[in-house]
């Protein structure tokens, strides 16, 4: 029989004192495992985080936003410059362009108010083409009303339907409006964002309203486009939208070299605020405006953080929990067999070797629990993220109502029905914060299992180790006590 | 070959000091079955450990064939033991959750021989001590006390050492399975060139040994000697 055979048999002694034991420890492993998969879901998420919404800052002309405000538009030797500030790692830049059904455009001209009631403030008319597509939105009472009151005043008489117009943004890569990755749900990107293409990336609601699919065309301002891909916004605004090359809305807009606004993504969500610094200096307060459009993702990172480190906080203490219960059971068991280990020694057994027989019988009870706990932690993670998170979460809105953060940028969009552009859509508070805080999954993946069973082993070896060592101080001669 | 010299052991008890092995001195050839008798609380059991290395004398030495135990380093009397000693006890001792073929492997397994070897030779040895087969994978708690003093025995004769220490190996066994026993030791002495000291307060034992040894407040004198080969079988 060998040591590990004997250590399993050993670990098996007291069926009933061996389930209480692995009971104990699967509850204080299950417990680290599911502190450590929400670690690692938090963790992952302000990664997440960070490196795409959180570190962006948006540039648009000084005194100018979407298409309300005026001043002198943005320029490509703006982009050259904004790239060249330290700690900013791309400047994306953007082309906004408003999109009108052909037929209903043409119905308008006839009408009150004509087409010039929606191009808006800031001489950007130009930017308004006709397209073959509906919009996916309806107008409805907030449409209606956008409309009466930028476009028909000083008109009487019936006004013919108005249509929403949709939204159409070159790109100078395969991100949104917000600096954050398109979500595409068919399809591909369009491959150079920086090249004319004639392929297109529609919102899925504007495809389905119009019968589109990837490899069906349509038309702007008589010029053919393919759909390459869907995209997914999770909202209705942003799905009544779709994205072109930056060069080729440049060209539709017959302004080549203009932008609208200028994407730039920081480095590190620390280098944020002396980014924005240094890009209003480097463009000049009367040509640009910098903004930290997710600016209140500080505090809901901020926030996660603290989950992240409760978290931490709680798998190192149930990890000590852990190794504490096999220090004590195996110091027990040392205690409880002293005459068995003199047995031992006077028959020849080497310090080590009756020393290994016990890490081994504490691994054996350690592997139990950690089986038993990684299946508590595979079905009570989720529920203890959701619980840390939702507490934590709960103050951090508390705390930024109170301050009165404001959700996203003013809506420029005459006739949008909600939201603006480009600046990301009001959300209450946190803006998209607080669903961006509640969408962190923490599912028990095999790598954060086997992770935390590692260091549950190693803590276990530790625990074991001191009362191994207390073996070796037990003189043979313990045999013939009592005798 | 066994010689002990003028060995002491002391303790300390509150101000008192004990001494149980107090300047014994002997010498035993190979192949001895030697018996010590004595009250109890004599200083047996002491005189026993200290023979077999399981604690160390306050002053004197112990020599096996001309190696001395004093001053040796653990990890040394650790290898003594393991090669050299045979330890048969009152209460057995033995492991309770291993079977009884399991302990007689024990102390093969810690010399380092193969598994196949061992358990080879593991059944030799309870057959030797005529314990039936099918008890041999038996756990120990269910075997007779008589039953577990073979395998204590077998046990002892594992790494087939030159001496065997046997403390009251008959203490806690009915007349008749002591006789057993007895017989049992005597043939190993005799068949294969043991040595064998017995620590008994039984006289009808001591006197089937060849050479007995009384122990009284700490001092051995030895009470005779007998001709093996003239008396014939102990029994």
């Amino acid at each position: 029989m060998s040591v590990l055979a004997r250590s399993v048999g050993n670990a098996f002694r007291n069926k009933v004192r061996t389930a209480a034991v692995v009971a104990v420890l699967a509850v204080a492993i299950g417990l680290a495992l599911a502190m450590l998969v929400a670690n690692q879901a938090v963790a992952g998420k302000v990664a997440e985080l960070n490196a795409s919404v959180g570190t962006v800052l948006t540039v648009n002309p000084a005194g100018g936003q979407g298409f309300e405000g005026g001043g002198e538009p943005l320029t490509a030797e703006q982009a050259t410059t904004a790239a060249s500030v330290p700690n900013v790692s791309t400047v994306v830049g953007t082309k906004a362009l408003r999109l009108r059904n052909a037929d209903a455009a043409a119905a308008q001209t006839g009408g009150p108010g004509g087409l010039g009631g929606q191009g808006g403030p800031g001489g950007q008319a130009a930017t308004t083409l006709t397209t073959s597509l509906t919009a996916a939105v309806d107008a409805g009472t907030l449409g209606a009303r956008n409309q009466a009151s930028t476009g028909t005043s000083g008109t009487s008489g019936t006004a013919p339907a108005f249509s929403v117009p949709i939204t159409a943004t070159g790109i100078g890569a395969e991100v949104d409006t917000t600096g954050k990755a398109l979500e595409l749900t068919e399809g591909t990107g369009l491959g150079d964002y920086t090249a004319a293409s004639t392929g297109a990336l529609l919102g899925t609601t504007l495809a389905e309203k119009n019968g589109l699919a990837v490899g069906s065309t349509f038309t702007i301002n008589d010029q053919s486009f393919t759909v390459a891909g869907l995209f997914d916004a999770g909202t209705a605004f942003g799905n009544n939208a779709l994205y072109l090359t930056l060069p080729a809305a440049q060209t539709l807009a017959e302004l080549p070299g203009e932008l609208s606004t200028m994407i730039a993504t920081v480095n590190s969500m620390e280098n944020v605020e002396a980014a924005k610094t240094a890009l209003q200096e480097a463009l000049g307060s009367d040509a640009a405006d910098v903004s930290q459009g997710q600016r209140n993702l500080e505090s809901a990172v901020s926030s996660l953080g603290s989950v992240k480190n409760i978290s931490f906080i709680a798998f190192v203490a149930a990890l000590a929990t852990a190794g504490l219960i096999i220090l004590l059971i195996m110091v027990m068991l040392v205690r409880e067999r002293r005459r068995e280990i003199g047995v031992l020694k006077a028959i020849g057994a080497r310090n080590r070797t009756i020393g290994l027989q016990f890490v081994l019988e504490a691994l054996v009870l350690v592997a139990l629990g950690s089986a038993v706990g990684a299946a508590v932690a595979s079905f009570a993670s989720g529920g203890i993220a959701s619980a840390l998170i939702s507490s934590n979460t709960a103050t951090a809105t508390t705390v930024a109502g109170q301050r009165g953060i404001p959700g996203g940028t003013p809506g420029g969009f005459p006739g949008a029905p909600a939201g603006g552009f480009p600046g990301a859509p009001g959300e209450g508070p946190l803006g998209g914060a607080s669903q961006l805080l509640t969408s962190v999954t923490a599912s028990a993946s095999p790598g954060v299992i086997a992770a935390g069973i590692a260091a549950v082993f190693g803590v276990a070896i530790i625990g074991a180790l001191v009362p191994a060592l207390l073996t070796a101080r037990i003189r043979p001669i313990e045999v013939l006590r009592g005798e | 070959m066994i010689e002990v010299k003028n060995l002491v052991r002391t303790f300390k008890s509150g101000d008192r000091t004990i001494k149980p092995v107090n300047d014994v001195s002997f010498e035993l050839e190979q192949g001895t079955l030697a018996s010590i008798v004595g009250k109890s609380g004599s200083g047996k059991s002491t005189l026993l450990s200290l023979l077999g290395a399981l604690d160390k004398p306050t002053s004197g030495d112990v020599l096996v064939n001309g190696v001395s135990l004093a001053g040796m380093p653990d990890s040394k009397l650790t290898e003594y033991r393991r090669r050299d000693i045979g330890f048969v006890f009152q209460q057995f001792n033995l492991i309770p959750n291993l079977s009884a073929v399991d302990n007689v492997m024990l102390p093969m397994e810690f010399a380092g021989i193969r598994k196949a070897v061992r358990l080879g030779r593991a059944r030799e040895l309870l057959e030797q001590v005529q314990l039936d087969p099918d008890k041999h994978v038996r756990r120990i708690n269910r075997l007779s006390g008589g039953e577990q003093q073979r395998v204590a025995i077998a046990r002892a004769l594992a790494n087939s050492p030159q001496l065997i220490l046997a403390d009251e190996p008959t203490g806690n066994l009915d007349e008749q399975t002591g006789e057993h026993i007895i017989e049992l030791l005597s043939s190993l002495s005799r068949d294969h060139n043991t040595t064998i000291l017995v620590v008994t307060h039984d006289r009808s034992l001591a006197n089937k040994t060849d050479r007995r040894f009384r122990l009284q407040q700490g001092r051995l004198t030895e009470e005779g000697a007998r001709n093996r080969a003239a008396a014939g079988s102990p029994a």
